[in-house]
Formats: C-alpha cells, sequence, structure tokens
C-alpha cells in the first residue's frame, strides 16, 4: 500500500484537530478489517492514518447508565457478543455480531466501524434499525445525536462530514417488552458474507419491525402495525402477505456472485418469517409466557 | 500377517515438529542475500493482441532493478510443458487467459515492484475469446492456439486438443438386447486447488550453478525442464524442493520457474517470486468437464453397454490435461463389469485458467456423471442403488477393463462395510435421504524411484528420497519402513528429501504412488543393506552366507538371533564406516497401452451420505458421511485417516459450495478468499467416519496400497444421491449451493 | 508522528525496539523484520487465518493490522509456544494426533487453539470449530486438528 503519515491521537480534541488539518486525505482507523484491505488494493489511498484506538474518551467501551448501553468506536464485535447486557436485552444484536467473520475479525472489527463503512450488507444494520439506535457523531462543532436510520445514506454512504468522527452508538432498551430475532442468509456455514441480513422484533402491542440488508443500496427498516405478523395464531399466507409489503422495496443487485436476485427476494420471505416466529417466543419468554 | 515394528502404527510424523513449531521453512520463508523481488504484470483482459509494452515509467521507480518483457527472452520465445511445449515463458504476441504474465519486474522491495508492475504500460486489443465448451466448439470460434504450433495435429483448426478413443465390444451389436437405455449429461464446474501456501519461487546463479527453490512437487521433471530450456547440465542445475504447503497437484508441473530463472540470469542476483493468492487461482484449475452418459441395462439392473462421452474444458495451454483426460477416461466405465465399452474422451483448449493435475486426476469429474447416471437408471428400473452397484461390481481378479490389471481388491467388503456405516438398510428419518457412490481411480502406470539409505555407524539411518511430503506423510512412512527392517527405533531415521544434487532420481509424486512405488525402492534399499550385512555377519561370525538370514532388523546365525545393528557396529569397530543401500522401483512405459502402462493398482472408494434438505432455503445437511477405502494395508493408520477424512472434506468443498465464476469476457470474478468457498472447520458433516478395508494386497511393501485421492472420488454423486433421495429434485451440476438446490425446487414445483 | 514510527513491543517474551514503517502490516513486520516466519501469509483479506497471532490474550489476523498497532504490546507468535526447546501441550497434542499434514495453516490454528485455551480450558467441540472457525486447512485436516486441542484441554486439566 501506499506510504502515509499515521496518527495516534490521546483524546477526542487531537483527533478532530488532526482530521480537521487533513481535509479529506484522513482516515480514521479503529479495527482495520475494511480500512486495511482498502489501502492495499489501493481503492483508499490516505495521506494520514488517524488510529482512535489511543483516545481516552472512547473508554470504557461499552457503558451501560440506566437502560442505555453506549458503544464507542473503540468497542469491538467480540465485546458486544459477550456483553451480558447486550444478550439480555438485545439478543439480535449480539446474534448479528457473532455472525462477522471470524474470532479474529471480531476481535478487530467494530460495531460503529461496521456502520460507518456503510456497506449495505453491513450485519450490524438491522439489529440496530430495528432497535433505534442513534449514532453519536463527534466533529469540529461538538457532538450531534443522528438516528440510525438518518444515518445509513447509501452504499459507502453515511452522515458523517469530512472532519467528523462517528465516536458512539447508544442503544436504549426499550421501554415496552420487544421480542427480538436476528436471521442471515450464507453460501456456507462458516464465515461468510450474508446474502440476505435480517432482524425482526415484536412488541407487546402486536407492532412488528423488520430491518433487512444486502437487498439493494442500503439497509431498510419497515414495520407491520397491523398486528397479523405479531399473531402466533395468523396463518402462514396472511403472514406471507404483510412480508410481501415489509419487503416490497427490495432490489437486489443482479450483478452479485454471492446470490442472484430470485433466491434473496425469496430468503428474505423465508427468513424474514423465520425471524419473527422467533421474535415472537423470544416476547412470550420475557412476558413469561409459552 | 505379523509386522515387529512401526509399520502399521502411528508414529508421530517425521517433521512434524517443525511444523509445529514454526521452524519448518516453506519456500517463502527462505531468503537470499541480495535477493530481488519480483512481481508480475498482468493485463485485466481473457484475449488480446499485445500491441507495445512501455516501461519508461516503471523504470524511474526507486529500487527497480529489471523489467523484463518478451525482447528480454530468446527468440522463438521458449516454451515448455509436461506433454506439449506450448506454454510461453512470457506472453508474446497475445495474450491467452485471463492473468497471463505479460512482464515480469524485480526490485530491491517487495514495494517497488507492486508499484513499478502497477507503471508499466501494455497497449493490447482486446479479442474475442472463448470460455466455455460450447463457444470453443463452435464452428466460427476464434482458435486458442494457432494451427502453427500445432504441426500435424488432427484437430489443429479447431479448439479440440486431443481426442481419445477407449472401449471394448460392439455397442451397435448388443443395444437391441437393453431393456432400458438411459442418457443424461452431468456438468463439473472450474475449481481451483487452494493450497494454502501461494507457490513461490526463488532462481539464483552461483558461479556456473543454477540453483532453484520452488514449492514444485517434482522436482526432478522441474530439473529437467529448466536444463532443456537454459541449456545447463542437469549436474549444474539445482532444484531444491522444500515440502510444499499444500500441493494437491497444482504444483505437479513447471508454471513460473522458467521466468524466475531467466530473471535471475538477467539479473545477476537472485530473484524471488511469491505469487498472492489470487494469482494461484489464476495459474491453476481442475479441468471443468461436460460427460454425457449413455447406459444400458437389463431389467434387473445388469449393465449391458456403456457409452460415455468426456468434455473436458482445459484452459490456455495444455500442461498435463491430456494425461489426466485420457488416464481418467480409460476407466470412466467405473469398476463394474460391462461387456460392452465405448468412451470418447476430448480435451478442448479455451481461453481461461490453464488447467493441470488435481487429486482424482479426472476421475471425480467423470464419475458425478456415471454414477448419479446409474443412480437415474436404478430409480426408472425400480431396483435399490445399493444392489445395482453389487450386481455389476467387479470381483477380485476381474479384467474389468479386458486386457488390463484386473481388479485388484474384494471390492465387496469395501462396500459393503461403507453401506453398513450409513445405515442403508435401516429405516430413515422422515426428511432425510441416503446417496451411495463408488470410485475407482488408476494407480501409476509408470514409475521411476530410486531411493538410497544410508546405515550409519551408529546404527542410526538416512533415508534419502525424491518424494515430495506435502502432508500426506510421505517422511514417515518411509522412516517407518526402514526402521521397521533395520530393527531400530524411528527416532533414529533421518529423511532426507527435496534436493536434486543430493537425492537420486524419483520421477514424480502424483497418483498417490509413493507408498508403493517409493515405498517398494526403499524396502529394496533395505534388502540391498541386508545382503551386505550378511556378508559382514559371515565375515565376523566366519559362517558361509548361505547359512546367515537377515530379516526384519535381525541376522539369524546358526539359530542365534543377533539385532543388524549389532553386527554392524561390530564390523565398523576398527575403521568406522557405514552401509549404504541402493533400491529402484521402475515400472515401465508399456509401449503398446494406450495409457503406456497398466494400473499399478486401483485406489477405490465407496461413499455414502445421509443427508437433510431445507425444503425453504436449499440448505443441505450432512448427517452421516462415510467414506471407506480398499487400501491393501494402512502402514500409518493416523495418517490415511488423516488423508481420507481431509479428502472427503475437501469433496464436499467441489459439491457444496466451490466454483470459480467467470464474467461475460471470460475474466474469473472471484479471485481471493472472500468469494471462492473452501469448507471450514463449521462445514463439517455431523458425522464424518473413514475407514480403511485392509487385505494386504497391494502391490508395496507390507501388502500396501496408494491412498490420498480415493475419498474425493464420488463424494458429489453419493450428495447428489441422498439430495434426489431427501428431495425427488435431479440436480447434473456443481456445485449443490443452497440456491442451486432452491431453484431446482421451483422448477419441480 | 510519520511514515516510520518507533514502536516497542514484547514479542514471544522479548522485548523489541523498532522502526517500522506506517504502511507494513504486522504481519510484513513480524515475517520480514523480525525473521519470524512461522506465521504465514495466504489470503491477505482476514479470511484464512494462516496468519494469525495473539496480541494481549487476543488472536487476531496479523495481515489486517498494521505493524505500529503493537506498540506497548505483547504479540505472541507460534515461536513462542515452546519453552526452551520444550513444546507445549497444544503443540504435543498436534504431533500426537497427526494433526499437521502440509502443515502451512498449522501455526494459525495453534494461535487460535492457543487463544480459545487461555480462555476457555474446558471448550467443547462446537467451542473449538467456533475458535478455529477463521483458520482455513485445504488439507482438511480439521477432525484431526480439532481432537488435538481438545486432547491439548484435557491434558492441562490433568
Amino acid at each position: 500500500m501506499k506510504e502515509f503519515s499515521y496518527e495516534r491521537p490521546e483524546s477526542l480534541d487531537e483527533a478532530l484537530r488532526v482530521l480537521a488539518a487533513s481535509g479529506s486525505g484522513a482516515e480514521v482507523l479503529a479495527g482495520g478489517t475494511d480500512l486495511v484491505i482498502a489501502m492495499r488494493n489501493r481503492w483508499r489511498e490516505p495521506k494520514v492514518v488517524v488510529d482512535l484506538k489511543r483516545i481516552a474518551e472512547l473508554y470504557p467501551a461499552l457503558v451501560w447508565a440506566d437502560e442505555t448501553v453506549t458503544l464507542s468506536a473503540a468497542a469491538t464485535m467480540t465485546q458486544v457478543v459477550h456483553d451480558e447486557g447486550i444478550n439480555k436485552h438485545f439478543p439480535a444484536l449480539a446474534e448479528a455480531a457473532s455472525a462477522v467473520g471470524s474470532v479474529q475479525i471480531r476481535n478487530r472489527a467494530t460495531l460503529v466501524g461496521n456502520i460507518c463503512n456503510g456497506s449495505p450488507a453491513a450485519d450490524s444494520a438491522p439489529p440496530l434499525l430495528a432497535h433505534d439506535a442513534v449514532v453519536v457523531v463527534a466533529g469540529p462543532n461538538g457532538m450531534r445525536r443522528v438516528p440510525i436510520d438518518d444515518f445509513i445514506v447509501g452504499p459507502g454512504r453515511t452522515d458523517l462530514h469530512e472532519g467528523e468522527i462517528g465516536f458512539a452508538l447508544d442503544l436504549t432498551v426499550p421501554s415496552r417488552p420487544v421480542g427480538a430475532a436476528y436471521e442471515r442468509m450464507t453460501r456456507r456455514k462458516g464465515t461468510d458474507l450474508a446474502s440476505v441480513t435480517l432482524c425482526a422484533t415484536v412488541d407487546d402491542v402486536g407492532v412488528t419491525r423488520i430491518a433487512f440488508g444486502s437487498v439493494g443500496p442500503r439497509a431498510w427498516l419497515r414495520s407491520d402495525a397491523t398486528g397479523v405478523l405479531a399473531d402466533p395464531d395468523a396463518p402462514a399466507d396472511s403472514k406471507a402477505a404483510i412480508l410481501e409489503e415489509v419487503f416490497a422495496d427490495a432490489s437486489p443487485s443482479v450483478r452479485s456472485m454471492r446470490a442472484s436476485p430470485d433466491y434473496r427476494n425469496a430468503m428474505l420471505r423465508v427468513l424474514g418469517a423465520r425471524a419473527v416466529e422467533r421474535a415472537i417466543v423470544r416476547l412470550q419468554e420475557l412476558q413469561g409466557v409459552s | 500377517m505379523t509386522i515387529n515394528g512401526p509399520v502399521g502404527t502411528s508414529p508421530n510424523r517425521v517433521g512434524g515438529r517443525d511444523r509445529v513449531t514454526g521452524a519448518q521453512q516453506y519456500v517463502a520463508d527462505i531468503h537470499l542475500v541480495d535477493e530481488l523481488h519480483a512481481k508480475l504484470v498482468k493485463i485485466d483482459v481473457s484475449r488480446a493482441r499485445i500491441i507495445s509494452i512501455d516501461t519508461t515509467k516503471a523504470e524511474q521507480v526507486s529500487g527497480v532493478r529489471l523489467i523484463l518483457t518478451p525482447d528480454d527472452l530468446p527468440r522463438p520465445m521458449p516454451r515448455f510443458g509436461p506433454q506439449y511445449a506450448d506454454r510461453p515463458v512470457l506472453a508474446v504476441g497475445t495474450v491467452n487467459y485471463h492473468g497471463e504474465p505479460v512482464a515480469a519486474v524485480a526490485a530491491e522491495t517487495k514495494e517497488a515492484a507492486e508499484e513499478a508492475a502497477a507503471l508499466v504500460e501494455v497497449e493490447y486489443e482486446a479479442l474475442p475469446g472463448v470460455f466455455s465448451i460450447d463457444a470453443a466448439l463452435d464452428s466460427d470460434a476464434p482458435l486458442v492456439q494457432d494451427p502453427s504450433v500445432r504441426p500435424g495435429e488432427t484437430f489443429a483448426d479447431s479448439n479440440i486438443k486431443t481426442e481419445f478413443n477407449f472401449g471394448w465390444g460392439d455397442i451397435a451389436a448388443v443395444e437391441g438386447e437393453a431393456d432400458c437405455v438411459i442418457e443424461r449429461e452431468y456438468e463439473f464446474p472450474m475449481i481451483t486447488h487452494f493450497a494454502i501456501e501461494p507457490h513461490a519461487f526463488i532462481a539464483t546463479l552461483d558461479g556456473d550453478e543454477l540453483s532453484v527453490w520452488s514449492t514444485i512437487q517434482h522436482p526432478f521433471q522441474l530439473q529437467k525442464t529448466l536444463a532443456k530450456l537454459l541449456d545447463i547440465p542437469l549436474s549444474k542445475l539445482r532444484i531444491f524442493a522444500p515440502d510444499p504447503g499444500g500441493g494437491f497437484g497444482g504444483k505437479q508441473h513447471p508454471k513460473l520457474e522458467p521466468l524466475v530463472c531467466y530473471m535471475a540470469l538477467k539479473a545477476g542476483r537472485p530473484v524471488r517470486l511469491v505469487m498472492s493468492l489470487e494469482e494461484t487461482f489464476q495459474a491453476v484449475r481442475r479441468p471443468s468437464t461436460r460427460v454425457r452418459v449413455r447406459l444400458g441395462l437389463s431389467l434387473d439392473g445388469t449393465l449391458v453397454f456403456s457409452d460415455i462421452e468426456t468434455n473436458y474444458l482445459i484452459g490456455a495451454y495444455v500442461d498435463i490435461a491430456d494425461r489426466v483426460a485420457s488416464k481418467s477416461s480409460y476407466v470412466a466405465a467405473g469398476p463394474y463389469k460391462v461387456p460392452v465399452v465405448k468412451i470418447i474422451g476430448r480435451t478442448i483448449l479455451s481461453n481461461t485458467t490453464p488447467t493441470t493435475a488435481f487429486r482424482g486426476f479426472g476421475v471425480p469429474q467423470i464419475t458425478w456423471a456415471r454414477e448419479s447416471t446409474l443412480d437415474e437408471a436404478a430409480l426408472e428400473l425400480g431396483i435399490d442403488r445399493l444392489d445395482i452397484r453389487r450386481r455389476n461390481l467387479a470381483g477380485r481378479g476381474d479384467e474389468f477393463v479386458p486386457g488390463d490389471t484386473p481388479a485388484d481388491g474384494d471390492w465387496i467388503q469395501t462396500v459393503e462395510r461403507a453401506a453398513e456405516l450409513v445405515g442403508w438398510r435401516t429405516p430413515m428419518p422422515e426428511g432425510r435421504g441416503r446417496g451411495i457412490a463408488l470410485g475407482l481411480k488408476s494407480g501409476p502406470t509408470t514409475g521411476l524411484s530410486y531411493s538410497t539409505v544410508r546405515l550409519l555407524a551408529d546404527g542410526s539411518a538416512l533415508v534419502i528420497s525424491g518424494t515430495s511430503d506435502m502432508g500426506q506423510g510421505a517422511r514417515t512412512v518411509f522412516a517407518q519402513i526402514v526402521a521397521q527392517e533395520m530393527g531400530i527405533s524411528i527416532d533414529r531415521v533421518n529423511v532426507l528429501m527435496g534436493d536434486t544434487a543430493i537425492v537420486p532420481y524419483d520421477q514424480q509424486t502424483s497418483a498417490s504412488r509413493s507408498t508403493v512405488l517409493m515405498g517398494t525402492s526403499i524396502h529394496r534399499a533395505c534388502k540391498d543393506i541386508h545382503a551386505k550385512v550378511r556378508t559382514m555377519a559371515s565375515r565376523l561370525y566366519g559362517v558361509a552366507e548361505n547359512l546367515i538370514e537377515v530379516d526384519g532388523g535381525t541376522v539369524r546365525i546358526a539359530g542365534e538371533d543377533h539385532p543388524i545393528v549389532e553386527v554392524v557396529q561390530e564390523s565398523m569397530a576398527p575403521l568406522g564406516g557405514e552401509v549404504i543401500g541402493n533400491g529402484e522401483m521402475r515400472k515401465d512405459k508399456e509401449p503398446d497401452h494406450p495409457l503406456a502402462g497398466s494400473a499399478a493398482f486401483f485406489e477405490f472408494n465407496c461413499t455414502a451420505i445421509e443427508a437433510e434438505v431445507d425444503p425453504e432455503t436449499g440448505e443441505i445437511e450432512i448427517i452421516k458421511h462415510i467414506t471407506v477405502g480398499d487400501v491393501g494395508t494402512a502402514l500409518n493408520p493416523q495418517q490415511v485417516q488423516g488423508q481420507d477424512d481431509g479428502a472427503a472434506i475437501m469433496g464436499l468443498g467441489h459439491t457444496l459450495m466451490e466454483v470459480l465464476i467467470l464474467d461475460d469476457e471470460g475474466r474469473t470474478r472471484n479471485l481471493g478468499a472472500i468469494d471462492y468457498r473452501i469448507p471450514t472447520s463449521k462445514d463439517l458433516p455431523i458425522a464424518l467416519i473413514s475407514e480403511s478395508i485392509e487385505n494386504h494386497d497391494g502391490p508395496g511393501p507390507y501388502g500396501v496400497k496408494g491412498v490420498s485421492e480415493g475419498s474425493l472420488l464420488c463424494t458429489a454423486p453419493a450428495v447428489g444421491s441422498a439430495v434426489r433421495d431427501a428431495t425427488g429434485l435431479i440436480i447434473r451440476d456443481l456445485p449443490l449451493t443452497p440456491q442451486r438446490v432452491w431453484e431446482a425446487m421451483k422448477e419441480q414445483a | 508522528m510519520s511514515t516510520t514510527v518507533h514502536i516497542e513491543a514484547i514479542v514471544n517474551g522479548r522485548e523489541h525496539a523498532l522502526d517500522v514503517a506506517a504502511n507494513h502490516t504486522l504481519l510484513d513486520v513480524i515475517r520480514d523484520q523480525l525473521g519470524l516466519t512461522g506465521t504465514k501469509e495466504c489470503c491477505v483479506v482476514g479470511e484464512c487465518g494462516a496468519c494469525t497471532v495473539v496480541v494481549d490474550g487476543t488472536p487476531m489476523n496479523s495481515c489486517l493490522m498494521l505493524a505500529v498497532e503493537i506498540d506497548g504490546r505483547n504479540v505472541t507468535s507460534v515461536e513462542g509456544l515452546a519453552t526452551d526447546g520444550r513444546l507445549d501441550a497444544l503443540q504435543q497434542g498436534f504431533l500426537d494426533l497427526s494433526a499437521p499434514q502440509c502443515g502451512f495453516c498449522i501455526p494459525g490454528q495453534l494461535m487460535s487453539a492457543h487463544a480459545l485455551l487461555q480462555d476457555n480450558p474446558d471448550p467443547t467441540i462446537d467451542d473449538v470449530h467456533e475458535a478455529l472457525g477463521g483458520n482455513l486447512c485445504r488439507c482438511a485436516g480439521y477432525l484431526q486438528i480439532t481432537e488435538a486441542v481438545l486432547a491439548a484441554a484435557k491434558a492441562g486439566k490433568e
């Protein structure tokens, strides 16, 4: 890869100053699992690489305060997978994180990095969308909070402006009981990029939300307020009809070599139905019903 | 049979220690003083006319020492290849496949070489190419190889390289006798070896001696090729062949060594080239095939005739493809007694990566078609798929290829054992399916292996052998044989390989031959030592030689046993010394034989599968994967198991997930590890059981036959059969990815 | 900071002070600068695991790390498993169970297994498959590798 200058700021202010000085020639480095590949292939050729991992304000990387968990830019997928609180309150997120790459990759890849990279197939996007995560962005004018649905824009595009850093993700435990489940489709059981990635949540008033990715320019969040999806006794074909509407905007790429559009569309429906069923079961467990 | 000694046990792998400490030196771990780093220059096109190569910008990069283009090479461009000298050292005039090197840079650092390679400007005119069998055979198809490089060849004006005709009897005469005739076509995709170690090469000229390090499996063939190309005597051309980090056939024949040698000669310094993983995908693959099988059977399932047509898409240069095609086509009818057989095999050139040897050597591709068609026949006739095979299976001694090596095992035992392990006759759980298939591959048809064993003064021993140990454990097996025959501990045996200046000639490491051919050679070297020890004992004890017996590790004189080592040590006490034994195992060519020789042995395998298919997603779950092989004797049971398990899983790779994807212009889209899927530790069957049938009936030492390819010969048809059994789906191409299975389900509905 | 960075790290128990190019990966530096060629290069995209090393107890793909990132950290590669030439239980288990075939993936497998056992001394077979899921073996010696890890875990408990 091309030569670059390496910076390792120890405070957020320092990091922002370096970014401001470098303009468009800087890239931030957290886990490196996307950036190093990009640099080696010369898809990105920064003049300055700013390593975020010594920024004091990023630690502890994962903090619970009341009902909100804040995952900083330093929080790795491994940390997400093993956090007790996340497994309890956001099991779908833990499931998604555990599907990202191998142990070695998860020890480096960060949740914030995954979202900021902006891949339409990002596995963290569906659960974060389904749980209304908020992205905390640090910039020269201070912090701003961006709902995840607004933060994700398109392929490789987020709401991050030049000179800003994806600082943290906030997730708040929903005030009402919610069951959630994550599903993905891959070509093999081992580590693989997903051709369909989705998360379903079902709450106690019959609202179902489904967030899904890898089938268009970005991951989307849709919801069903009819109560049909959330109803464990509703017949399969009425659920299927609702799912048709949920997935109406899916537009999988014809150029993808991972899966055909037909297969992806079909698996959206299959996995969507499965995720909803599992979410219902999880909700029932929460409510002490089986 | 009693074997006292390490043969038949599983002592720790010789050379294993270095593999677990990181001390093992693979080619890429070797550095020479003053070395230059090389990088290939390629263009992003499958076929093109090269107009010009401008190296001006590249030469400006600091640290660049040499940019080799065709102008720097002799005219006409030197060419090489194990069967035809058709592969140019560098593309000249045209590029004929995506990734063919057009130039190469050597620089002080890897980065400089990379940067300079990216700056070499190649002006070219893209040309239409052919990337599939149909395209290559089209009457208007552009020719992959110009007729001028194929003088005297029958098919020079087409993309057919060679056509092979095998078989016996007259199909027309018996066609009417068949109650059921079934004809099907099956396809096998392009796949690549993906050894975890990418190919690597180093060359250096020292005075008038050229030394070459390579990941090559056949060091002596490489030596011969380079000696001829460069006009250097064999005695001054030294090949170092460290254990390859996985070969599977992809490292058998020379590829870039000639280029690296020319670079070293021109630069006057050592040059090293380590390929990237993506480059290896462009450099080596298995022939993809379309195989048409037409079977005629009686109502009771007896085969009346087999009519098989095999078409191999072999890429831009032949490498060893004609041999792959002929050898596998020859036994296309399988391990069955078939009264009339007609086989046509065809190799077809294409503007794609040249194919080379790959574990199984054409047999997996044919077996996929044949076994699957036999299954379809069984379905039509309402006959159990195990029974139809038992009915037709050749028995020991049957000349299932008339006039050729007869069936060399009680193969029915292998089949029954596999059936038993999968529970063929037991009731099947709901939603599951079972499949069973047979695979047969010929072992080596010719061979020449020399070896030397040196029994040293303290009773330790050196084995000097040209086999390549790429994981199959050859080194260990040879050490076991010597330890057994000398009566010494295997810890006292050292094995030297991989250096043509020290090690005597070995034709090659392939076709699962080494335990049989080199093993026999080593066994004979031990016998040579035994003869010399007899003479020593005679002198030492004053007893006539004909009253002395030497066997295993023992010298028997007048009813008394003396360990060989004792006799040797006593005899050497005055002056020191050692006892040197030489062994030769030769299997000569049979000039009238269509394959230039009959098989030394057969690898016979039965694979049985129990599987489940998710009716919504098409995902296949392998519940039970049984693989049983007829091995003669397992000299090292643990290593045999490792090879069998490994081959079985590799077979699941091409069955379930592996395929090289080309775009419309014949360029490979999924180069590298992210989008080319091979099995991981999470892709294993729920139960994988591999077993060996040991009847000690092989031609090698202690009754051994060759192993290591058997378990992947019939994986695909066995899985396909189970999928069909579970779902009724008949899919005639691979891989059986979830999407592929789902598509078949849609079609069926 | 600049395009060359001075770092200090402990590698296999030994302190190193060295200047590394910012654009060199840890894999480059470990193999070419430190001469520790046990760690292997294969896919360089973090898929095959042949380059796995352990950094502060955590297994990582060294091909996707910049060398500078080990500044102040503790790195273990395969050469660091044996003590004074004595193989550790894992290495011995691999040998005894004939786990290495061609051997090229083995350093990576060992490092993933080493990290697993430090964290979870009593893994299930699924734990092992998951922990080593990012280490490709084309010889597909997975069954024997898994057995070897479980054997080493057992030996560790006795």
